[in-house]
């Protein structure tokens, strides 16, 4: 490739461009499209991603790595559809949860659905109850939805959630 | 008649069956038959995605080796199961090593990832594969006089690179759909912005909020119904207008495209599960012509 590539200014850039997705991180110019795009900004007086990839190349890894905000993107990628330098901040912040996890960084809400999650094979497994069941019958749908439920437990060492809270 | 596995998903099951049955009996009149898929797993979208790229691909990958085991395509109903299943493929398809890892635990259990199933998503199957000619040669009550607002799901267009679904800035198939079915397809503001479904997981104001606007701004332009192509964006963008925001009068009904074609197809409307809709159809019903 022979576009120029801004340099990276922290190390932390740096380890999370080492996680696919991550490494686009560096090409970012501060422009700010990102948050002018950003539905989660408008309702939110915190969530910036402009400034949070300012963070991440200033180097405040601990902040970052801690911080809920990484996890309120909605993956929407409106902003990555706009950014004329190749940024996805969806993908950014998706490597910064991947880092978050492996330090054991996950917000309580994210860890309540991944039990669930590993004990059903699905995540609404709680709330289909014999009222769910009838109304499909009822529909002429098969009320049975087969799910899998020994897969992922059989891969859960896959997750970086085993160890509790920290 | 041509044959597709349907991967249903956590939510639409149990959450919205009528997107299910809807088009299930849509697209038997369109001459596909949708098999649900069993033994299958969630996708992974959002939360083992956010946790781990190695489960995240072998979840998919599983998904995606079933298929292949049944020498199907698969149908998603859902923009983050389309987005997550067609993201992992991706992944697999360009990272033999990913590939690897993932056909090692597979093996456990005789199956393999090779990469010949495709997944396509709902309009994918609409638009490509049955075709607007075909599905206009079906509409045998069209709607007279309903202005309609297609709301398409971030997942379901984005990122365009590797979902292939529409234009990502710009996105038709809904808006052509309704127009073959009489209905005048209107532009609003924000038309490509989220419904706020993903943000539930972390703050329900906020995410309710993000549907209102998108309410607020469908409202604006005279709309009489909404049309979806997920669940999530239909329970969400739905969910969001039982709130004091928002008086109850002043609601617009939300509905899957699946529903509102096949009203438009002359299918029963029980086999579509109108019953089941929480904002009432009747106005978007009230306005089909009986024979063409």
């Amino acid at each position: 490739m022979t576009e120029k590539v801004h340099v990276p200014t922290s190390s932390f850039a740096e380890e999370l461009a080492a996680i696919p997705g991550g490494e686009v991180v560096n090409k970012c110019i501060q422009c700010g499209i990102c948050t002018a795009s950003c539905a989660v900004a408008r309702y939110t007086d915190e969530y910036r991603p402009r400034q949070l990839i300012q963070k991440i190349l200033l180097g405040e890894r601990e902040e970052v790595l801690k911080s809920r905000l990484p996890w309120l993107c909605m993956t929407c990628r409106l902003c990555e559809e706009r950014c004329q330098e190749g940024v996805s901040p969806a993908e950014v912040f998706h490597a910064v949860r991947i880092l978050a996890a492996r330090e054991g960084y996950v917000p309580p809400e994210f860890r309540r659905v991944m039990d669930s999650l590993l004990n059903n094979g699905w995540l609404l497994a709680d709330s289909y109850t014999d009222f769910e069941e009838e109304e499909r019958e009822d529909m002429g749908l098969d009320p049975d939805l087969g799910w899998n439920d020994k897969f992922l437990k059989r891969i859960k060492d896959l997750l970086p959630i085993a160890e509790g809270e920290k | 008649m041509r044959e597709i596995l349907l991967y249903r998903g956590c939510t639409t099951p149990v959450r919205l069956p009528a997107y299910e049955l809807a088009t299930m009996n849509v697209l038997k009149e369109l001459g596909v038959k949708a098999i649900p898929m069993k033994d299958v797993t969630c996708c992974g979208a959002q939360f083992v995605e956010s946790l781990s790229p190695d489960a995240f691909a072998v979840i998919g990958g599983r998904i995606l080796a079933l298929a292949e085991d049944e020498e199907m395509d698969i149908l998603t109903l859902c923009g983050a199961c389309s987005g997550s299943l067609k993201i992992t493929k991706h992944n697999l398809d360009n990272d033999p090593g990913l590939r690897r890892k993932v056909n090692d635990t597979l093996a456990e259990e005789g199956l393999k990832y090779t990469g010949k199933t495709r997944v396509l998503h709902l309009l994918q199957i609409l638009a490509q594969e049955i075709g607007y000619d075909e599905i206009e040669r079906h509409i045998v009550r069209p709607y007279n006089g309903l202005k309609i607002a297609a709301h398409y799901g971030c997942h379901v267009t984005r990122p365009f690179e590797i979902v292939q679904v529409d234009d990502p800035e710009n996105p038709t198939i809904i808006d052509r759909l309704a127009e073959i079915a009489g209905a005048e397809a209107v532009d609003y503001p924000g038309k490509t912005r989220c419904c706020g479904g993903p943000m539930l997981a972390m703050d329900t104001t906020v995410a309710t909020k993000i549907g209102q606007e998108k309410i607020f701004n469908v409202g604006l332009v005279g709309a009489n119904v909404i049309l979806t192509a997920c669940e999530f964006c239909d329970l969400q963008l739905t969910q969001c207008q039982f709130d004091e925001a928002i008086k109850p009068s002043k609601r617009i009904p939300v509905m899957p495209i699946t529903q509102f074609l096949g009203a438009a197809m002359g299918i029963d409307e029980e086999r579509l599960g109108f019953e089941m809709n929480r904002i009432s159809p009747d106005s978007v019903l009230e306005a089909l012509q009986e024979g063409r």
